[in-house]
Formats: structure tokens, sequence, C-alpha cells
């Protein structure tokens, strides 16, 4: 590669301690790798540099040919090349992301975990033997695991009940005040893991819940299917979700339980979605569709 | 946001991505998915162990640069690359 060129990455490199070549800007990421780096470095820096290569085609190569890494975005720490969205994600569920920035991890005191009786019974007999630990994994989106396995030095060690249990750090600072129960389900006994911190989630519903809900009174229940399928079939009290209803509901309290419905639930599952993304707590999404309540609940409604 | 990637057959570029990491990693056990530009890998070979992940992935991407270059390259994205030892 041009020397001048090489000059100037070296130059970008060695100047800022952390520096982030990527597609778009921090405030404004144009792919989605780039927006997950700038995501994970936000969460841990104050300040960092980035570098869109949208802006400057030369660089956009360049790099590629500097770091002989093919991918944006890129990540340069101290002078070092660090590697790309894979290497960072696993840096975060390692916990060495912190150490690798250069930046004191902050110490993560030990969150309060409920771990009932008969859930510390069936994890004391799971774990064979003193070189072994209970580790509670919470992902950033909040999906949750229980294993069995080692401990690193990086682990927050969390004494509950008469167990005890290791979290990465990440996972420990979304963790205060979970809950662990041993419960009977249809498929037998099973984890429950409750998690107060959890953001609210569209929650599914069946169509004969939904039926039940209904005859205890009116609900806010939306269409978001086409005013064509409405002619072919349409649940009684169901409103199309048009531009007045999507007034009618950003103007309800944000506490109103809202639910959507379309043919097979995959078009409602979005907008589901942007009503919680727009601050409502309780969002139904009908499963199954209208189709699910032709089958279930009422089969004067035709299918098709 | 579209992107072009003229007329690449997916089942096609899963197999020149396959047969491109095993020519340059013979003993490789290769996991290819993926489709439209984007693509994700699993390699399992014994040329990563004592390597780092960057040092691994950069084998793997080495393997593959041909498939990736220029604008209109076949494989537009990797998606997901994991490299471990058997």
């Amino acid at each position: 590669m041009d020397a001048s060129l090489r000059s100037r990455i070296q130059t970008l490199v060695d100047n800022n301690p952390v520096v982030l070549f990527m597609k778009g800007t921090r405030t404004a990421p144009q792919c989605g790798f780039s927006a997950t780096v700038v995501q994970i470095l936000d969460s841990v820096l104050d300040e960092y540099e980035t570098v869109n290569v949208l802006a400057d085609p030369e660089i956009r190569q360049g790099i590629k040919d500097f770091s002989d890494w093919p991918t944006i975005p890129q990540l340069y720490v101290k002078g070092e090349f660090v590697g790309g969205c894979d290497i960072i994600k696993d840096l975060v569920a390692s916990g060495q992301l912190e150490e690798t920035l250069g930046v004191a991890s902050p110490e993560v005191a030990p969150p309060v975990i409920h771990v009932s009786d008969s859930a510390a019974a069936a994890l004391k007999e799971a774990v064979q033997d003193g070189n072994e630990f209970v580790r509670l994994e919470i992902s950033q989106g909040f999906e949750h695991g229980l294993s069995i396995g080692p401990r690193s030095d990086t682990d927050v060690v969390v004494a509950a009940g008469n167990i005890s249990l290791v979290l990465d750090r990440g996972s420990a600072r979304r963790a205060a005040g979970v809950t662990i129960d041993f419960v009977d389900t249809p498929n037998g006994k099973a984890f429950k893991i409750n998690n107060p911190n959890e953001p609210p989630r569209v929650q599914q519903i069946s169509a004969a819940d939904l039926r039940e809900r209904m005859n205890k009174g009116p609900l806010e229940l939306f269409d978001v299917r086409t005013p064509k399928e409405r002619e072919i079939a349409r649940i009684e009290g169901a409103r199309l979700l048009d531009r007045p209803a999507q007034d009618h509901i950003m103007a309800l309290p944000k506490s109103t339980p809202l639910y959507f419905h379309c043919h097979s639930g995959m078009r409602s599952q979005q907008a589901a979605q942007f009503f919680l993304g727009q601050g409502f707590k309780q969002v139904y999404n009908l499963e199954g569709g209208i189709d699910a309540w032709s089958r279930d609940v009422d089969s004067d409604v035709p299918r098709y | 946001m579209s992107h072009s990637h003229g007329n690449h057959s997916s089942a096609v570029v899963l197999e020149q991505i396959k047969a491109a990491v095993v020519a340059a990693i013979p003993d490789a056990k290769v996991e290819v998915s993926g489709g439209g530009g984007h693509y994700s890998l699993a390699v399992i070979s014994t040329v990563f162990a004592g390597k780092n992940p960057v040092q691994s992935q950069r084998v793997v991407y080495s393997a593959i640069k041909h498939l990736m270059a220029g604008d209109g390259a076949p494989v537009h994205a990797v998606d997901s690359l994991k490299t471990s030892v058997p």
C-alpha cells in the first residue's frame, strides 16, 4: 500500500489510545456490526475516537490492508489491533474487555439473588465436586442460563441460600434481585428464573386467553392486516391499525395493555415491538393470529 | 440498505468458501451457512493451537480473501467466524 496512506493510518492508531474504524459515526452507525461495537464501547468508555471509513474510501480499503483483516469494524487499543465485532463480543463475554481497553474494571458488588429451597437442593445435587460451580449467565438481551462448570478469577461469587453462584461481571451487573425457583412444568421439573431488571417484552397470548379477557370487558385490540384482509375475516372488537388508531394509542397512558393481531402472528409482532419501543409496558401479540382465533375460538371466522 | 452481489448463487458460494478454507488448511473441518452475501463459518483445525482469536481468524480470512475483495464480491460480510482446535 501507498506509504503516505500507511503513515496516515499509523498516525491515527498511534495518536489515539482507543480508535474504532467503523461504518458511520459513533452517534449514527451505518452497519449492524459497527453499531454493536459502539454499544459495547459506550458501556465502558466515555471517550474514544472513531474513524468513518464510509467517508474516506482510501482508509476503507487501506485499513483492511494495514491490519491484514478484511472486515470493518476494527478496533485498535494503544497501537495494537484488537479485532472485529466477534472478538470484541467474546471479550465482553469473558469479562476481559476492561482489561483490554486499559480501564480499571469497576468492582462489581455481588448482587443479591434469591434461590428457593427446592432450586438450591436441585443445584446442589448437580454439582459433582468442589471444583465445580453453578454459573448464572444473563446476556445483554436478558437471556438467562444456568450451567455447571469451573469458575474464573474475574467471576463474581454470590452466596444464595446454602449454595454459591458464580457470574461473569456483565451478568452480575444485570442480576440484582434475581429469583431462581424449581417448578413443575408440563415437561417435568425446570428452573424458573425471574429477573426484575429485564426490560418489558412483547408477551404472547393464546386465542383462548384473549377471548377470556375480552369477555371480561373491552380492551385495546388492533388488527394490523390490510383492509382487504379484513373484508375476508375479522375478529369482532378489533380495530384496524390505521393512522387515527395509531394516534389513539399514542394518547393512551403507557400502562394500558395493548393487544395486536394479524393473520398468523408475524406482522402483529412487529407492530407490538414498535409500541413497546414507544414506552408501553404491557404489549400482547395474539399467537397464531386470526388463524388461531378461527381454529380455537370462533369457527364462524373464515380461514384464508 | 441493499447490496448488489451480482449473480452469485448462495449454494455455489458456500462451496467456494469451504473449498478455499480447506485449500489453505488441509485438516480443517468447515461448516458454512448463510446466503445473500452474508455467511457464518465455524472452522476446526489443529493450526489454531496456540493462536489467539485474532491470529486464528486471520488464517481463515486470508484463505477466503479473494472471495471478499471488491464491491461485487460474493462474500459481502462474515457474520460470525468461530475457530477452534479439535
